[in-house]
């Protein structure tokens, strides 16, 4: 019957529906046009560039140190997990190695930032689907975070707390003890937050079998992250290219066989009980010594010169964030260019939607976690 | 004695006619006080109780715990600029708003209300077949939605009204048929089964106790009526924006929002009413409506703890659910009343 009518309906009879870019689902400025039969989606084309600030080109007409504050404002509820992408490739150009207690503040920093993003995540993912009242008990642990993130650089979203050669500040006894403080109350609220999910027998059955993802599929759109693994394939550059000390560090990665978008759900949740045990290692291991290589004085940043070109890649909470950095031996870096998970993840958006309802599409959509600061840079 | 008699009595000095028109007038005027102020403490109610399950505080500015600030958004929605959409069916869309308020003052117009201590009796209308007068009251509501919908020439709202009506149809009739068996039950006890203060007095046992099966149901048609999450596919905010009320401003968005917290309210009256024994408490009789009170704010609270915490169910799957499993339940329940009305006896 329902065959019947889907091959019965005429192209030329579809609605076309034009949802955002100021749409209460579409996470910033998402626009989709969709090509409605009734309520089925027959196809989804995401517009995208309304929140395009040519972060890229403005960090070419600036030295090194201030592309940071760019990259910031990117995946702006990561903030940390950019900063690091970008030094990856910026030290290694530059030749100004962070030293040891730099990377580790690194890490603890990064991780507690993926654990941020991946509350919002869960949150608005609520949102989607109906959820009133997760999203705040979301935002109240995330709220801990940016406490911490408050103390060791002085603002909450737009930290700009590392730099060429280190980090802004060094980790004293209160922020430790903070850190301390939410790992040890932070587990507990999180199964609270993922029961709330997980025995709803409503979010089950709009999450399960819905939103198949292939892993030929996501291999070929070039998907990463979560979404990736949560079709199965175990993907993570904190382990395939180990950066900064995640080397020394014992985590899995989890994934999931399932492919839809309970499976990302889960693989999330998970992402963030794995982060808490990096966190917890980490902080223990903090080596003592500076957290600042020498040889990048604040007063000679802006003279750093640099040359060669450079590709790093780092696992930010949406995926595989690469920078690619050309130096010409000037201040200023020749090209920069920004391989951004999001919207490697939203291209296979048309794929996922087709032929599901409207309600299930947002579900979907929701479940790429995408942030448009990232998308459109 | 009711309120109509005491005003009457209360007016005897200019005369038989002018009194009883006056009381009329007066009882009018105390009634749709009483739905303006039903209406605006759900709100506010609903406000800080949505605050207190998320961690936060809810309004605590204007006035002493914020209890002014309903007042204020009300005189603020008044006052905004109404913008009309350029392509819109005038008529229908302006009458809409109207329609959807008019069938909730008109459902709690029929509602009975039970005694109150001096001034007796609250119930304002006395017809034998109040039952049925209440339920085509409230299916003016989806009429006025529908409108609505269709009027405003957007797209959403178009889907919004569509997904309202394949959501009415799927819950109305199992709703109508678990009342009709509690009608069944009434008839053995008393001559107008059909009078909602009859249904209610013969309620020595609340039905709620005999008929779960029927009180499942209908509280599920009454979600479904007030339409919250999880049966809010109609004006689904992730979706939809807002479904029929999309292009709305203004006072007339007003009436919408006042419509969608009386029904939760009127909803919640109504299986007091039906299934948890109404205005009947163990004490005193003349404290009925305090009762009855007391009654529909603990479903009021029980519906907004569900609007709060599930996700919203798929269309498809809420009519699934409406046709087949819904509707034979609720057949399965008009059957056992039968046999408990007229087979076994007890009741």
């Amino acid at each position: 019957m329902m065959q019947d009518q889907k091959s019965k309906s005429n192209p030329d009879e579809w609605v076309e529906l034009n949802m955002g870019p100021q749409h209460p689902s579409t996470h910033g400025v998402l626009r989709l046009k969709l090509k409605l039969d009734g309520e089925i989606v027959k196809d989804v084309e995401p517009i995208i560039g309304y929140l395009h600030r040519n972060a890229e080109k403005i960090c070419e007409l600036d030295y090194y140190c201030d592309a940071m504050m760019y990259f910031d404002r990117m995946d702006y509820v990561a903030a940390m997990n950019m900063e690091v992408g970008y030094l990856e490739a910026a030290e290694k150009l530059l030749g100004i190695p962070p030293p040891e207690r730099a990377q580790w503040i690194r890490v603890v920093m990064a991780e507690l930032s993926r654990i941020a993003a991946h509350l919002v995540w869960a949150g608005a993912y609520g949102l989607d689907l109906g959820m009133l009242t997760p999203f705040f008990y979301c935002f109240v642990e995330r709220e801990k975070i940016l406490d911490i993130f408050v103390e060791v650089s002085g603002s909450r979203q737009q930290v700009n707390y590392m730099s060429i050669g280190g980090v802004y500040q060094d980790f004293n006894d209160k922020i430790i003890a903070k850190i301390e403080a939410f790992l040890d109350q932070f587990p507990g609220k999180l199964e609270d937050i993922y029961k709330a999910f997980i025995n709803n027998d409503i979010f089950i059955s709009r999450t399960k079998g819905i939103g198949i993802l292939e892993p030929e599929v996501a291999i070929d759109y070039g998907v990463t992250g979560p979404m990736l693994r949560a079709s199965g394939i175990p993907y993570d550059i904190r382990k395939e290219e180990p950066y900064l000390v995640y080397d020394k560090i014992n985590f899995d990665i989890p994934i999931s066989h399932k492919k839809d978008n309970l499976a990302r759900f889960i693989v999330r949740f998970e992402e963030m009980r794995q982060s808490v045990k990096i966190v917890k290692q980490a902080i223990k291991q903090i080596p003592e010594g500076p957290y600042f290589n020498p040889k990048s004085k604040k007063s000679l940043m802006i003279r750093l010169r640099g040359e060669g070109e450079y590709y790093a890649r780092t696992e930010s909470p949406k995926g595989e964030f690469g920078v690619y950095l050309v130096g010409d031996g000037g201040v200023k870096p020749y090209r920069i260019h920004v391989r951004s998970p999001s919207f490697k993840n939203l291209s296979v958006l048309p794929v996922l939607a087709r032929d599901t309802m409207v309600a299930d599409m947002v579900a979907i959509s929701g479940t790429i976690d995408l942030v448009f600061g990232e998308v459109d840079r | 004695m009711n309120v109509l008699t005491h005003l009457a009595q209360f007016f005897s000095p200019l005369g038989h006619y002018i009194s009883y028109i006056l009381a009329y007038l007066f009882e009018t005027i105390f009634f749709i006080i009483f739905v303006m102020v039903v209406l605006v403490m759900m709100i506010y109610l609903f406000r800080k109780y949505m605050a207190r399950l998320q961690l936060r505080i809810g309004p605590n500015r204007v006035g002493k715990f914020g209890l002014l600030q309903l007042i204020a958004d009300s005189m603020k929605l008044v006052g905004k600029e109404t913008i009309l959409p350029k392509n819109r069916d005038d008529l229908p869309y302006k009458v809409a708003p109207v329609l959807v308020f008019l069938g909730l003052v008109l459902a709690f117009a029929l509602l009975p209300y039970g005694d109150f201590f001096y001034i007796g009796s609250l119930t304002i209308t006395h017809s034998g077949v109040s039952v049925i007068l209440l339920f085509a009251a409230i299916a003016i509501m989806p009429v006025g939605e529908l409108l609505a919908g269709v009027s405003s020439s957007n797209k959403y709202a178009v889907m919004g009204a569509l997904r309202g009506v394949a959501k009415d149809v799927s819950f109305e009739i199992p709703m109508m048929i678990s009342v009709l068996a509690l009608v069944m039950m009434a008839s053995g006890r008393t001559s107008s089964p059909l009078n909602l203060e009859s249904l209610v007095s013969t309620q020595f046992i609340p039905y709620g106790i005999p008929e779960v099966i029927g009180l499942f149901v209908f509280f599920i048609a009454m979600v479904a009526r007030a339409s919250y999450s999880p049966f809010d596919m109609a004006e689904s905010d992730s979706e939809l924006v807002s479904g029929h009320s999309t292009e709305y401003t203004g006072m007339r968005f007003g009436l919408f929002y006042m419509g969608m917290f009386g029904s939760i309210f009127l909803g919640s009256m109504m299986v007091s009413l039906l299934y948890l024994g109404g205005y009947n408490g163990p004490f005193s009789s003349d404290a009925g409506f305090i009762y009855l009170l007391i009654k529909t704010m603990i479903l009021v609270l029980i519906s907004f703890t569900i609007w709060l915490s599930l996700p919203r169910i798929r269309i498809d799957k809420f009519v699934n659910m409406g046709w087949k499993y819904l509707l034979p339940i609720s057949i399965i329940n008009l059957i056992i009343a039968g046999f408990l009305t007229l087979g076994v006896g007890v009741l």
